[in-house]
């Protein structure tokens, strides 16, 4: 299923009382539409072992 | 194993290359069975050994290559394709890709012996950025050794082909059967999963275009924007909404729960 985790998050934050919704498409959709992106922060960036 | 014997001694060298090349990709083709064959049909005449191992190793090397490419340009998307059925992808990600680094070049070595670690391996190196050079030498290695095991072994045992095509034949059968189980299975695991989500499918949805407008009007005090990729992150230069927040999905509840209640929360993955 497409949009399977923010389906499932939003579905959970709705059970607990949240307005949440699903953006339709996705990163994939809002970056296809040259919507603003900014890089993701330093601290949220997890890189795995490299070989170089 | 016998019809492959004879397909080989009709189609030859350009089916071996098939079969070999097929199963570097990672499609489910019995390569060893071909190699064991094409073994006995060099030690029988009908192929030459020495363009036997050429082609196997070039049409290994060639596929082989193919997903090194695609783990190098997919980044770590491939990874998180194969942790999503994990109970926690985060860790699964985290745990293959630690132990591939401390194992790889072994595991790039005798990989081919291993279904299903045979296919993975290549992209991995790809995705780690394991230098091309170095890659195809520890390829090279482990494409030698197990096209020479399973020619080899074609080879020593022609002289009892027929033998080892009956049981094969027995086994094939089995593995047929064992293929029909394994496709009912993923069927069924399918309706479950359809089932198990039919419940999301309720969820409202917004267009981009939509978002974006409200965002443009000066709309952001009213709204979160929360990127939930769980797996998003492990590409220097990732890039996300601009504006948006991270919530870690496998601690949505704690992060969650001093948030207003007022306001809209717009949530997106890949």
């Amino acid at each position: 299923m497409r949009e399977a985790t923010s389906a499932r998050v939003a579905h959970i934050l709705r059970e607990h009382g949240f307005d949440a919704y699903v953006i339709h498409g996705g990163l994939r959709a809002w970056t296809k539409g040259s919507y603003p992106l900014e890089p993701v922060p330093q601290d949220d960036v997890v890189l795995l072992p490299s070989f170089r | 194993m016998g019809e492959i014997v004879s397909l080989l001694e009709k189609h030859g060298y350009a089916l071996l290359a098939l079969i070999v090349f097929c199963e570097a990709m990672g499609l489910p083709v019995p390569a060893a069975l071909g190699l064991i064959a094409a073994g006995a049909a060099s030690a029988l005449h009908h192929l030459r050994a020495e363009m036997v191992l050429i082609i196997a190793l070039s049409a290994m090397l060639l596929g082989d290559t193919v997903l090194f490419i695609l783990g190098r340009s997919t980044g770590w998307t491939l990874l998180g394709f194969l942790c999503r059925l994990a109970l926690n992808p985060e860790s699964c990600i985290l745990r293959s890709a630690e132990s591939f680094y401390r194992r790889g070049r072994t595991t790039l070595m005798f990989a081919k012996f291993v279904p299903g670690i045979n296919s993975l391996a290549p992209p991995l190196a790809g995705s780690m950025r394991m230098s091309y050079g170095q890659f195809l030498r520890l390829d090279l290695i482990g494409a030698c050794l197990y096209t020479i095991a399973y020619a080899g072994i074609g080879y020593l045992f022609s002289g009892v082909i027929e033998a080892i095509a009956g049981a094969a034949r027995t086994v094939g059968r089995a593995v047929e059967w064992f293929l029909l189980l394994a496709f009912l299975g993923y069927l069924a695991y399918r309706v479950h999963l359809y089932w198990k989500h039919r419940k999301y499918r309720v969820v409202p949805r917004i267009q981009v275009a939509e978002l974006a407008q409200k965002l443009a009007e000066g709309e952001q005090g009213k709204m979160i924007v929360a990127d939930v990729r769980s797996h998003g992150y492990y590409d220097p230069g990732a890039t996300r909404i601009k504006g948006s927040i991270r919530i870690e999905p496998n601690n949505l509840l704690a992060t969650v729960k001093d948030w207003p209640r007022d306001k809209e929360i717009y949530l997106y993955c890949t």
